[in-house]
């Protein structure tokens, strides 16, 4: 078997507050090969800090141990300040939910792309600026000259989202973390947006950890799914596989959408198991 | 009960004007639930603020209980009609708290008997007395829609105006207020119009249900035509198609909105 590409072993993530210690992840493990993986969960069951973890994101007081937590060989955490920040942004890359706030707002979306460019590679500024613009093109823009110089208020949020997507591959990165990349977005644009970052993914073979709330969107989207309640992975399942799921949370969580097909009333709700988070 | 006839809702003027509705009319029978679908930008917010008085009625006519409603709305207009908004975490005084939250519509209508009627409302959303003094920050996402719930219902009106009422919270804990919402309904004989970007959510809720784009009505169908999947509008369709989740293989049915 091929090393994989991402290894992570017993992830936690504690912040330690006036209040007392709160631990968000609590013993995460999965590796992670060229394949696009998807992270369920409901607010504060620890999705976000798993992905900002391996980016060595995770806001201060918090504190990241694990056994290990390792990117193509590469010790994330014992890792200097000075080789993260090349990986971070140039192997791999992530977006965020709301393009609103992760643009800059007083750049152009073209030089946002040529500085994440030039930030990794060395390139001239002619160059930067082709590439900007056949990203902009691959994300399926309709006049990429004319988007390179608008800035971030001028555009939609669908606009603004795939803009985001080309700036985080135009470094053609190996793995790139999605973190609810289509949650504030409309369910027609977001589904343009999501078979642009599909076509791309699969396209250059990169790995994708897919971030969302949404099980039903992350099912039809990833290859595999690991579901997170209470800083715990619960199930890992094959995201064709989901209606087989075995554990209760997930089958609760699967269940209480309402859906078109049939109509179930009242809703099942979820019972949540205090022995779940243990 | 509501009757709105060619609704047109337009925000400023000149080379700054939008026509945010334009010309949308329905019908909505006492005791039904009826549905306003659509993506962002599509109107249907603002028909339900026009409706209460947050947003201008520029023309057309809104009609609650046969009489057209005046403007600025009158307290008769209130105790009619009441409004659920979309973030419970901004809807709510940060600093009132759950009992005060919900004494003051009972104030200002010269309510008696507050006490009574506060923990009869607490009851009937499915929380205990024990949360009547607590602020906002003490409560989950779901027991703040609750209270915000509550606070509509406090004064026993016959409509209730749902915006978005579930859009921000856990799937689980949506499922628990769509519930809640139902059987308060066939308790209090309420009439609901609920405006919601999800399909499945207002197909579950409503019967009958208008799917707005860019300010216009584009399809007035029911909930049972939609899930037997006979739309005959093509947006309808492309709608419903993208409530399904992510499909691969399909040719990309939905015509681009953006870009």
């Amino acid at each position: 078997m091929t090393k994989p590409l991402l290894d992570v072993d017993d992830l936690r993530v504690r912040f330690h507050l006036r209040t007392g210690t709160v631990e968000a992840v609590r013993g995460v493990s999965f590796q992670l090969g060229r394949e696009r993986l998807g992270i369920v969960g409901e607010s504060g069951s620890g999705k976000s800090q798993t992905g900002r973890a391996i980016l060595g994101l995770t806001p201060p007081p918090g504190e990241v141990t694990a056994k290990r937590l390792a990117f193509d060989g590469i010790d994330l955490l014992t890792a200097s300040k000075r080789t993260l920040r090349t990986l971070r942004g140039g192997r791999i890359s992530m977006v965020m939910q709301d393009p609103k706030y992760s643009l800059n707002p007083v750049m152009t979306i073209g030089e946002q792309i040529i500085e994440a460019y030039q930030a990794h590679a060395r390139a001239g500024r002619g160059e930067a600026r082709d590439k900007a613009l056949a990203m902009l093109e691959a994300v399926k823009m309709r006049d990429p000259a004319r988007v390179f110089s608008l800035y971030p208020h001028e555009v939609s949020g669908g606009m603004g989202q795939r803009a985001m997507i080309a700036m985080m591959l135009v470094t053609d990165p190996d793995l790139l973390i999605a973190d609810e990349p289509t949650s504030a977005l409309d369910v027609t644009v977001s589904m343009e947006v999501l078979r642009i970052l599909d076509e791309l993914v699969t396209e250059r073979g990169m790995g994708l950890i897919f971030i969302s709330h949404d099980l039903k969107l992350v099912s039809s989207f990833c290859d595999r799914v690991l579901v997170m309640y209470a800083g715990r992975v619960v199930e890992e399942l094959e995201a064709k596989n989901l209606r087989e799921a075995k554990h209760p949370y997930t089958q609760g969580l699967m269940r209480c959408l309402p859906t078109l097909k049939d109509d179930v009333r009242p809703l099942p709700t979820l019972n949540r198991d205090p022995a779940w988070a243990q | 009960m509501l009757d709105i006839q060619n609704l047109q809702v337009v925000f400023g003027t000149g080379r700054l004007r939008v026509d945010a509705v334009k010309d949308v009319s329905f019908h909505v029978e006492p005791g039904a639930a009826y549905g306003l679908v659509g993506e962002s930008g599509s109107g249907k917010s603002t028909v339900l603020r026009a409706i209460c008085g947050l947003a201008p009625i520029t023309a057309g006519r809104v009609l609650v209980d046969g009489k057209e409603v005046t403007t600025p709305r009158g307290k008769a207009f209130y105790r009619t009609v009441q409004m659920v908004f979309q973030d419970p975490y901004a809807s709510l005084h940060p600093r009132h708290t759950v009992d005060r939250t919900l004494s003051e519509p009972l104030a200002i209508h010269g309510e008696k008997d507050a006490e009574a009627r506060i923990l009869q409302a607490l009851r009937e959303v499915g929380l205990g007395p024990s949360f009547r003094f607590r602020y906002p920050h003490q409560l989950s996402g779901g027991q703040r829609q609750r209270i915000a719930i509550a606070r509509a219902l406090i004064l026993r009106p016959k409509v209730l105006l749902l915006d978005e009422p579930t859009s921000a919270l856990d799937a689980s804990v949506q499922a628990e207020i769509l519930n809640l919402l139902d059987d308060l309904r066939r308790r209090l004989g309420l009439t609901y119009i609920l405006v919601s970007h999800d399909l499945a959510v207002v197909a579950h809720l409503c019967e009958r249900l208008l799917v707005m784009r860019h300010g216009e009505a584009v399809e007035e169908t029911t909930s049972t035509a939609l899930r037997s999947g006979a739309a005959s509008n093509e947006y309808t369709q492309s709608l419903i198609q993208a409530s399904q989740g992510f499909t691969r293989d399909a040719q990309q049915p939905v015509r681009s909105l953006a870009g």
